[in-house]
């Protein structure tokens, strides 16, 4: 669950005497959003958003003849000029939890992801934390996701995963709903099968209660509580 | 009353899955019992299955995967693909028969012998795609079929409406490039049900976008939904794809007493979707349809439904 594990690392940088004409044509052609500027050692300078590359444009609403003339001009501009110096980023060592919270927090798309020498490594964009939690839910893969309402007391969850395993069935996930009903819990395995009648069958056996999520919804909505 | 053809062999029982499997033999037992004690049987015309020839097999799917699977039943391996998909040595032969029962019924009724049919055949097919055996399935006996209808009978545009609880991943993979089959999906939501696919964005993709169609639904909203979407849906899209032929995922698994599933569906709501159905193909593909079996999974249950769905084809 470290970021170092899902970042990507086949890196497009450029240098701080990098033009903007020049790093324009790299992020349309890779199709980038965030380009790092390192210098000759690999050492992290700034980073250059695609926002940075428009705000250094001229307005669109200018006369074409206008327009190409700014635009020329300020295309010869190095990204030194433009770039977020010292941008926030992440060690090799976060993971993917802290990764979360820090996007979450400072509203960022996109981190770059050092060494203790403040070398690049690699960058973790918010897509590469979405395809992580994908991958870390197992809704990448079939299967088959049960609920389960559960009584707050310990050794409920091994009951669970000793039937599945039982049944030689591999789990995807589970997801916890610490808060259902009163004195409850609701537990979510993804089981990677689509056998899953005689795992439901044992779970009911065993005094466990299979939930119709809609059914709870419906029944949470105000005014419709019985 | 209409010529309802009935595609069944024996040999099906021969594909034999682990012991507690439920996509076992005793499905076969019980539609049949239940087609013979409700006097359904005699009213319908047999259709003998014959193995489907190896290249309407490749037709559908990968020669490296045929031969694969193949193999993995010749070798007497436990399962194929995924623990899931659970295989004996027969279980290779008999999947080509249960496709192959499957394009004997469109021969039939192609040539007039029958109006349409059903196929009560296993292994089932759905979830197999062009290279990879999943959810008990490993030929895609509905995708085999439309294939056959297009290169062996010339049709040019087929429907397949796939009413399995389960989204059918296999038949929306092998056609999603393609506008001339066109793919309706009603199924439990992917967020609860296995394979994880068929959301209502996924509509097919290069000439095949707009040809594929999904409608999920939220376990426990069983009959209500489906009366709701089917006709907001299907009926408008199979209205305007006019498909010559339709070809039926009939599985019988979203029942309340199936626990495959978390749908609800009563057993009016089949009838239902059953009627739904046919009644737009015979608007819309002058009734020819051809439906094939898929899952359905409580043994008390599935022979009922199967009745009541054959009763609407034989518009009995």
């Amino acid at each position: 669950m470290f970021v170092s594990e899902r970042m990507a690392t086949s890196l497009i940088t450029v240098v701080p005497q990098t033009t903007l004409a020049e790093a324009k044509a790299l992020m349309d052609r890779e199709k980038i959003r965030h380009l790092p500027v390192v210098d000759e050692k690999g050492k992290l300078l700034g980073i250059v958003s695609d926002r940075d590359m428009r705000d250094a444009q001229p307005s669109s609403l200018l006369q074409k003849e206008e327009y190409d003339r700014v635009f020329a001009k300020v295309m010869q501009h190095k990204v030194a000029d433009i770039m977020t110096k010292d941008p926030l980023t992440i060690s090799v060592y976060y993971t993917l939890q802290d990764t979360l919270l820090v996007m979450r927090q400072r509203k960022v798309g996109a981190l770059p992801v050092i060494d203790e020498e403040g070398c690049l490594k690699g960058i973790m964009s918010t897509r590469d934390l979405l395809n992580a939690f994908v991958n870390v839910m197992g809704i990448g893969e079939p299967g088959t996701l049960l609920c389960i309402l559960v009584k707050e007391q310990s050794g409920q969850m091994k009951k669970i995963v000793d039937i599945i395993t039982e049944e030689n069935v591999s789990l995807g996930s589970v997801m916890v709903a610490r808060y259902w009903d009163k004195d409850k819990r609701a537990v979510f395995p993804y089981l990677m099968t689509n056998n899953v009648v005689r795992i439901k069958e044992k779970l009911v056996q065993q005094g466990f209660e299979l939930i119709d999520p809609m059914t709870w919804y419906l029944k949470q909505l105000p005014g419709d509580k019985q | 009353m209409k010529k309802t053809g009935f595609v069944y062999d024996k040999r099906y029982r021969m594909h034999t899955t682990f012991n507690g499997h439920p996509e076992c033999s005793y499905r076969l037992d019980a539609i049949l019992d239940g087609l013979r004690e409700s006097g359904l049987l005699e009213k319908l015309l047999p259709v003998v299955a014959e193995p489907a020839q190896q290249r309407w097999i490749e037709a559908v799917h990968n020669i490296k995967y045929i031969v694969r699977f193949e193999e993995a039943c010749l070798m007497g391996l436990p399962d194929f693909d995924h623990p899931d998909n659970s295989i004996c040595r027969e279980t290779y032969d008999i999947a080509l028969l249960a496709a192959g029962g499957v394009l004997k019924a469109i021969d039939a009724m192609m040539e007039g012998k029958i109006d349409n049919a059903f196929c009560a055949v296993r292994p089932p097919g759905h979830h197999a795609e062009t290279d990879k055996a999943m959810g008990f399935c490993y030929f895609n006996n509905v995708a085999i079929g439309a294939r056959y209808l297009q290169q062996q009978w010339g049709i040019k545009k087929v429907g397949i409406i796939d009413f399995d609880v389960h989204h059918g991943n296999g038949t929306q993979q092998i056609f999603e490039n393609d506008d001339t089959v066109f793919y309706y999906s009603i199924h439990e939501h992917p967020s609860f049900a296995y394979p994880g696919t068929g959301r209502e964005f996924e509509t097919g993709s290069a000439r095949g976008t707009g040809y594929t169609l999904n409608t999920p639904i939220l376990p426990g909203r069983g009959d209500m939904d489906y009366r709701k979407k089917l006709t907001t849906d299907m009926v408008p899209a199979i209205k305007k794809f006019e498909p010559e032929v339709v070809l039926l995922s009939a599985g019988f698994d979203a029942h309340s007493a199936d626990l495959m599933s978390g749908i609800n569906l009563t057993t009016e709501g089949y009838k239902f979707v059953s009627e739904t159905i046919i009644n737009i193909v015979n608007k819309y593909a002058g009734g020819r349809v051809i439906s094939v079996l898929e899952g359905g999974y409580n043994l008390d249950v599935l022979p009922v439904l199967v009745a009541d769905h054959i009763r609407m084809l034989a518009e009995l």
